[in-house]
């Protein structure tokens, strides 16, 4: 049985009077400890599928499983010990006038969970960052330091989902190298499963065993990692997107053969 | 003759702790090409484009030895000079549609608000010219969104609106900041596709500033790689792969590719003495 299990799930909003279909019945599902990609443009309701998950979308049908059982409305707290979620852009999704420190521990104090000083500067070992930097604000961090708060912060009830929204695409080059090398060691440490969104390919690939293609809404193709690598997709417009990716620029002869 | 010309340009910010020079000493031509500026944030990229428009205000300081468009002096130009040559002879696209646009203007009335005041166009004509200007940059919904007010539209598409925007007073020189970083890819190639025709066909000028590299070794002529407000690498894009410096060699390394290694990224050594 898969962990994460999604059936036709569809994602309707309504406002002024117009209806914006954002997912329609999109099925995927997706193994315990297993690393899984969704890209598509903007609008093709990949991130709509993650906010789905953890009830900040409107869901106008299908079913979403954790774990074999369906999700209350709203989540509750039993959900956000299961699954967390790490916003695309670290300098909205970080309260400006908390410091890291209270970040960190708010959470702790929902939950009742104790020992919330040594887990914070825990958590902060465990993103690379200085114990110096606890009590900062968000303004005073840069880009991808703020983004490894963001990531600490998911981790505090020590969830075994991990919804990654974009979470390097505000970050520079050599910035997502280092968070999604953090990203890495912290799935192979605690044997997460992620669930990644990005619209760069060559960061789903890198970082997620299989991938859904998606597009306006509506699933397009899913191919596992060795499928994308070789080119051997079905769809035109997954060929399109891959045929898009900017990495193929660099030209060939540093990656494997084969 | 260049369109601009620019020699030893220094941009420095008085603070607390002494003065901070984010550009020093940055020097280059432009032609009507297409000239990519590639670096992370805080290598001053995106202070050299917004001083090429004087558009630094104070404790910033701009000094150059000499910046020159199109035969005009822009470093001792007055502001009045300066106005009449913002928007309409070089326009910028800044980075980011959520702080650039009014939030609290529609799209419409931002986009026909120059040329009602500026060209004096009636209502119908200013209309029809921002709705063409719309769907230059490939907007399908075009009256949906020029009802909307900036919030209500996505990153990708404030940003077409922004480059719609700017391409209405069809300027000479095209500063854009960043113009394609929140946009697909495939809504990315469009948007380069349109850059692209008006280079070629108006003869226009274009700054392409960029955190990505393969982008601009795809879309630009010629690349300046900055690094703390210097420039480290000027080359022809497509000598791009054979670059030297150790700068922009571990830039183009730290990118992850398809079918690539999973092992973790390279990242980026700076302790040479380039990195000083």
């Amino acid at each position: 049985m898969s962990l994460i299990d999604i059936a036709a799930l569809s994602v309707t909003f309504r406002a002024n009077g117009r209806t914006v279909r954002a997912v329609e019945g999109v099925s995927l599902c997706v193994q315990a400890k297993e690393s899984y990609g969704l890209v598509g443009e903007s609008g093709s309701g990949k991130s709509t599928i993650l906010r789905a998950i953890c009830g900040l979308a409107p869901v106008s049908g299908g079913a979403i499983r954790i774990g074999g059982t369906d999700l209350p409305t709203p989540r509750g707290r039993a959900f956000a010990r299961s699954v967390q979620m790490v916003f695309q852009d670290p300098y909205a999704s970080l309260h400006p006038r908390h410091t890291i420190d209270r970040t960190l521990s708010e959470p702790l104090a929902i939950h009742g969970i104790a020992d919330s000083d040594a887990r914070v500067s825990r958590a902060l070992d465990d993103v690379g960052l200085p114990r110096s930097f606890r009590f900062r604000y968000p303004h005073q961090l840069s880009g991808g330091q703020r983004q490894r708060v963001a990531i600490a912060r998911a981790l505090m009830l020590e969830p075994g989902i991990l919804l990654l929204d974009e979470p390097t695409s505000a970050l520079d080059a050599s910035v997502q190298a280092e968070v999604l090398n953090l990203l890495s060691r912290l799935r192979v440490e605690r044997g997460l499963t992620f669930v990644m969104v990005s619209h760069d390919l060559a960061v789903i690939d890198h970082m997620c065993d299989r991938v859904l293609v998606m597009q306006h809404g509506r699933a397009v193709e899913e191919l596992a990692r060795d499928d994308l690598a070789g080119a051997r997709m079905t769809t035109v417009y997954a060929r399109s997107l891959f045929d898009a990716s900017a990495d193929r620029m660099l030209g060939d002869g540093k990656g494997p053969p084969g | 003759m260049s369109l601009l010309r620019v020699k030893n340009l220094r941009v420095t910010f008085e603070t607390e702790n002494g003065p901070v020079q984010a550009v020093r000493g940055v020097s280059f031509s432009l032609g009507r090409e297409r000239l990519g500026i590639v670096g992370e944030s805080g290598s001053g990229k995106t202070m050299t484009g917004r001083a090429l428009l004087r558009l630094i205000r104070p404790p910033g300081r701009i000094e150059v030895d000499a910046m020159v468009f199109d035969g005009q002096d822009v470093a001792t130009a007055s502001e009045r000079q300066m106005r009449a040559l913002r928007g309409r002879r070089i326009a910028m696209v800044m980075q980011d549609p959520k702080f650039s646009l009014n939030p609290v203007m529609t799209v419409g009335a931002q986009l026909t608000e120059g040329l009602r005041q500026r060209d004096r166009l009636g209502r119908a004509d200013a209309r029809a010219r921002a709705v063409a200007a719309l769907q230059a940059v490939q907007i399908r919904d075009v009256d949906r969104v020029m009802a909307a007010f900036p919030h209500e539209l996505s990153g990708g598409m404030g940003q077409r609106v922004m480059i719609a925007m700017m391409l209405i007073p069809e300027p000479d020189l095209l500063i854009a900041d960043e113009p394609t970083s929140a946009l697909d890819v495939t809504v990315q190639a469009e948007v380069l596709s349109i850059l692209d025709r008006l280079v070629r066909d108006r003869g226009m000028g274009l700054i392409f500033i960029s955190h990505d590299l393969r982008l601009v070794a795809r879309f630009c002529d010629r690349v300046l790689v900055m690094y703390k407000g210097r420039i480290v690498e000027e080359l022809a894009a497509a000598d791009l792969m054979a670059a030297r410096h150790p700068y922009t060699r571990g830039l183009l390394n730290c990118l992850p590719r398809i079918g690539g290694p999973r092992g973790p990224l390279p990242g980026l050594d700076r302790t040479g003495a380039w990195a000083q």
